[in-house]
């Protein structure tokens, strides 16, 4: 099978002309008129049904709670009102503070950059090295590093404390990043061991013939050619830690408590009285650094995976 | 290296070393307490605020540490003290939750103020049992809540035709069955397992007698289940499924209270934070809403609590810090004010609860009578017997097991437990 | 050419790999260990160092719910995947056909995964249920006998929960999907034209099994999801009603946090893991089976490339 790159990647315009005497030479042709009209039909009901949570979330933030707890799901509010949007950002109570949700969001970025980096970065070496140098016994390693994936969080939660404590770094903001690195090594080094999998060998014989060491040929050829997915695993790590729950509440500390602390405080009340409108507005928020974060880079996700990296 | 080697080496040092430089603000305040608790929403914060402001007026500062959900809050205070960072106080409920803990010798006691203001004489007696160990006062209590009210929409009980608070078990089915005939929906209820067992040992209470509810669960008599009467009280309470909507499996205790404050539900069985949720819809009780704790004038009057702990630290300042709390907690100042914004009663009777509303007065005044007091499953027995037992209730109440297959079951538990 | 100086350029491969060494050592291995050790003890909330033996494992599956919830996982699991792989296939092949607003459509189908559980959990709660939600609307429409109050059916909940998982994961194996789809040479839809097969064919019996590796990677993706389900379940049903929609992640957890009994809870994870082992065994045997078959046959191509070339 050929390796696809980027730059092969056909977004359905048209190729060049090696078919030309070909009668249509484009993939995939066009389906016959009725098809087509089938093909929308079918992704529009799709749309539609991918959207109606959205709807229901949205417009329950939009209503004021007499409305809400009527129950009526579905209906547009009578008496539209974003005062539960300014609520979730500034002035939803917490516990003592009622700053809203804009509280912990300094803490989240200072949390998500570090350990997304961290964790991409360890994830390309121990792809790079399993792929390529493959010393032996690094396999089975891979292997129970990918079972560790899952196994509950909870389980290794205080075995990972005591020994977060020993270091010193319980409840800081260097403590919660290693926990979030070392958590997201199993699907980081799968995602860059199947991508550099399907990279050809011969490519990286070339390059140490030409006289590269081990992080010189990472660093100089591997790295830069790793883009696409790299974005990829952006995404994937970005979407994860940033709705992480567990992971912050336990290793942050007090100081570097993420917004997703603040969320589940303005949401999971026990037995306090629950403003479902302004639950809504603030989890429409927080969700909205990783939609941006999709939405910025989708082109780029779907051809970041196109570029050959699931080999399996 | 090249120069794109030692730049992203660089980069990267940088960035870690820039989480590992940065340091937590300086913590030179006096008395400085970190209060960990589960209290987040609008009108539990107003209620902290309360002990806060107390907190400060008698020199402390205090360190806001919320969390929400009270297991989350209390595996992340477990966590704390495992971790070496423990809070000041953490919050636990009047319960054998936190034994496991002063049996590893994690928590410090408050003998000294115990000693100083009395708990012995002011206390209830089912707090004093749950906060005083093997002689010693491992937690202070900060309030007193009872989980099992009758709430009821004035507005549905005038459109059935119903005259009166029911004051019997009977006259309550036949209140539900009128609720039924006018087309609303008699017992709005949330069907989640720990409403289902509040539910169920409510009406153990109210129905079978507190001697029998003694017998489950501080006897935890294995052969009770059995008995033909509290197969009864089973049956009887299987019946109250006739009476709920056909939505009510998962639904949260909020959405049922709401269905009340809406007049298209007659009545819920909830605790008093019930109140909560009636004050954000700027309904008062007497006016658009009524509740009544149990049938008739003797019913057994359930006491659950909140109660603070204090990890055991090593630095005199924090042991001050953690005795000032103790006393400024119990205050009667602060007990009133507290108890107002939270829907809860005082923990002591000696205060004045004229600004407190309709039911909370009610349940002080039932307080006063000692033989009513009855205190909540949990503070007799262990979390994990009381989940097997919801276990059991739960999967009676949801599917078609028969009342002796499930007493059974509940037998089993007993033992095992 | 052989290889120069093996031993060190393994010690430099291994020198990298530390973090991931010391990571599956320390934390994997080691949280197991200690997992399985707490197992055999009689620990409540916190751990305590005694002995007995394999009670909490007989005490685990005499515990109707447990058992329960590991049937409730395979069936979530089943079609979970199954459900996730063929809805993100077809979507990706529709979305494939270079229609209009393409962009819009993938951000539409993508953006639940961005969203956690909690409150979206909620809102299917809200949307299921037969009083609230759609069952309502519809029947106000005007169709009384429409019924779709499979949340509140001890033996369809967990269907109710599948349709709001596949939902939410649906999205992410869609993309994955895409982009294999995208790095299908050209001349693969050319020459298909010219033979002239239909282009469901070509679908069925070409691209899918070239889909081979993107569908390996979705499907274990999918699976930690299925072992680790718990969000879900918890905002939407809290393992109700009843006790039909427990999941071994929440048995675990409740054991953990709420019933202060983590013996048990460490008993219940250690079965889980070995279930999930027994099951993931035979494929990992397979693939490292088959890489190295392909590694000796790559080797045993080169070395006669070179022999050729220097002949």
């Amino acid at each position: 099978m050929t390796v696809a790159t980027s730059s092969t990647v056909a977004d359905g315009r048209d190729a060049p002309a090696s078919c030309a005497n070909a009668p249509v030479a484009r993939k995939p042709a066009r389906l016959p008129r009725p098809a087509r009209i089938g093909l929308y039909v079918f992704l529009a009901t799709a749309a539609i049904a991918f959207l109606l949570p959205l709807y229901v979330m949205v417009v329950t933030s939009i209503k004021p709670m007499e409305e809400i707890r009527l129950g009526n799901l579905f209906a547009w509010p009578v008496k539209l009102t974003l005062a539960p949007w300014a609520q979730a950002w500034t002035s939803a109570c917490t516990g003592l503070e009622c700053g809203g949700i804009r509280v912990g969001f300094m803490n989240s970025l200072a949390i998500v950059v570090p350990s997304t980096l961290l964790s991409i970065l360890l994830g390309a070496l121990n792809g790079y090295a399993l792929s390529f140098w493959r010393p032996r016994g690094a396999q089975a390693f891979f292997v129970v590093l990918l079972t560790g994936a899952f196994i509950p969080y909870q389980v290794m939660l205080f075995p990972l404390i005591r020994a977060l404590a020993a270091l010193g770094l319980f409840g800081t903001l260097p403590g919660v990043v290693l926990i979030h690195t070392v958590f997201g090594m199993p699907v980081m080094t799968l995602l860059f061991r199947n991508y550099y999998a399907s990279v050809p060998h011969e490519l990286f014989m070339a390059a140490r013939i030409d006289g590269g060491g081990f992080w010189r040929i990472f660093v100089q050829l591997m790295l830069p050619m790793s883009l696409p997915i790299i974005v990829v695993a952006v995404i994937m790590q970005v979407t994860a830690i940033w709705n992480d729950f567990l992971i912050g509440l336990v290793f942050a500390g007090h100081d570097w408590l993420p917004m997703t602390v603040q969320l589940n405080n303005i949401i999971n009340t026990t037995t306090g009285e629950r403003l479902y409108n302004v639950n809504m507005a603030a989890t429409l928020l927080t969700s909205l650094v990783p939609l941006t974060v999709y939405l910025v880079s989708g082109r780029w996700f779907v051809r970041g995976i196109a570029a050959g990296a699931v080999k399996g | 290296m090249t120069n794109k080697t030692t730049r992203l080496a660089l980069a990267l040092a940088f960035a870690f070393g820039a989480t590992l430089g940065v340091q937590s603000p300086a913590q030179a305040q006096a008395n400085r307490a970190e209060v960990l608790h589960w209290w987040t929403s609008g009108g539990e914060s107003a209620a902290v605020k309360e002990l806060a402001t107390a907190y400060t007026k008698a020199g402390g500062t205090w360190v806001d540490a919320a969390i929400a959900g009270g297991e989350q809050a209390r595996a992340a205070a477990v966590n704390r003290m495992v971790g070496g960072t423990p809070p000041t106080a953490a919050q636990f409920n009047t319960s054998k939750q936190f034994l496991d803990l002063i049996d590893q010798g994690m928590l410090a006691n408050v003998d000294v103020v115990a000693a100083a203001n009395n708990w012995d004489k002011i206390l209830p007696a089912p707090i004093l049992n749950a906060i005083k160990i093997k002689g010693h006062f491992y937690a202070v209590p900060v309030d007193i809540h009872m989980p099992a009210w009758f709430w009821y929409s004035k507005a549905a009980f005038a459109k059935a035709g119903i005259a009166s608070e029911p004051k019997t078990a009977d006259e309550l089915f036949a209140a539900l069955d009128k609720l039924k005939a006018a087309g609303l929906v008699p017992l709005a209820f949330g069907g989640q397992p720990w409403q289902e067992k509040i539910t169920f040992y409510a009406w153990l209470a109210n129905v079978g007698g507190p001697d029998m509810y003694m017998k489950l669960y501080r006897d935890k008599d294995v052969n009770l289940p059995a008995t033909p009467q509290f197969k009864a009280v089973l049956a009887s309470f299987k019946k109250l499924h006739n009476y709920v909507d056909a939505g009510s499996p998962n639904r949260n205790w909020n959405d049922a209270t709401a269905m009340v404050i809406a007049g298209k539900a007659g009545v819920q069985i909830m605790g008093d934070w019930a109140k909560g949720e009636f004050a954000t819809a700027h309904q008062t009780a007497g006016k658009e809403f009524g509740c009544f704790p149990g049938f008739g004038p003797k019913s057994p009057y359930l006491v659950a609590g909140d109660v603070f702990v204090f990890p055991k630290i090593n630095d005199p300042a924090q042991i001050k810090s953690q005795q000032l709390l103790a006393t400024v907690f119990t205050a009667p100042a602060t007990q009133v004010a507290f108890s107002n914004k939270k829907g809860s009663i005082p923990i002591r009777t000696d205060v004045d609860v004229k600004s407190l509303d309709l039911c909370a007065q009610q349940g002080v005044t039932i307080m006063k009578d000692v033989s009513r007091q009855l205190p909540t499953p949990e503070m007799l027995i262990s979390p994990d017997l009381e989940g097997s037992l919801q276990d059991v209730i739960t999967k009676f109440w949801n599917t078609n097991e028969s009342v002796d297959d499930a007493a059974k079951a509940m037998s089993a538990a007993l033992k095992n437990g | 050419m052989t290889s120069r100086r093996p031993l060190l350029r393994h010690l430099v491969a291994w020198a990298a790999l530390l973090p991931m060494v010391a990571t599956v050592l320390w934390v994997y291995v080691g949280s197991v260990l200690w997992s399985m050790r707490i197992s055999v003890s009689s620990s409540r909330t916190l751990p305590i160092g005694d002995f007995v033996g394999l009670k909490q494992y007989a005490r685990l599956f005499d515990s109707e719910r447990w058992v329960l919830s590991l049937q409730n996982m395979a069936l979530f699991g089943a079609l979970f995947i199954i459900g996730c792989l063929v809805i993100g296939f077809l979507l990706a092949v529709f979305i494939d056909q270079r229609v209009r607003a393409e962009g819009v459509l993938r951000t539409i189908f993508l953006y639940p995964y961005a969203m956690s559980f909690v409150a979206t959990g909620l809102v299917w709660q809200w949307m299921l249920n037969p009083e609230l939600g759609l069952q309502a609307t519809v029947r106000g429409w005007g169709f009384p006998n429409f019924t779709f109050d499979w949340i509140v059916r001890q033996d369809a909940v967990m269907l109710a929960i599948v349709v709001a998982a596949v939902w939410q994961a649906c999205g992410l194996v869609m993309a994955l999907m895409l982009a294999g789809l995208r790095g299908i040479d050209e001349s693969l839809w050319m020459a298909a034209r010219i033979e002239g097969i239909p282009k469901w064919r070509v679908y069925l019996s070409i691209v899918l099994p070239m889909l081979g590796p993107s569908i390996g990677t979705a499907f274990v993706l999918l699976s930690v999801s299925v072992v680790k389900v718990f969000d879900v379940v918890v905002a939407m049903t809290q393992g109700g009603p009843g006790l039909a929609s427990e999941v071994p992640a929440k048995f675990i957890i409740d054991n953990l946090l709420v019933r202060a009994n983590i013996g048990l809870a460490s008993a219940a994870s250690t079965v889980l893991l070995l279930t999930v082992l027994a099951l993931l065994a035979p494929w990992f045997y397979a693939r490292a089976h088959a890489s190295r078959r392909a590694e000796r046959v790559a080797r045993a191509l080169r070395a006669s490339a070179t022999q050729g070339a220097t002949a």
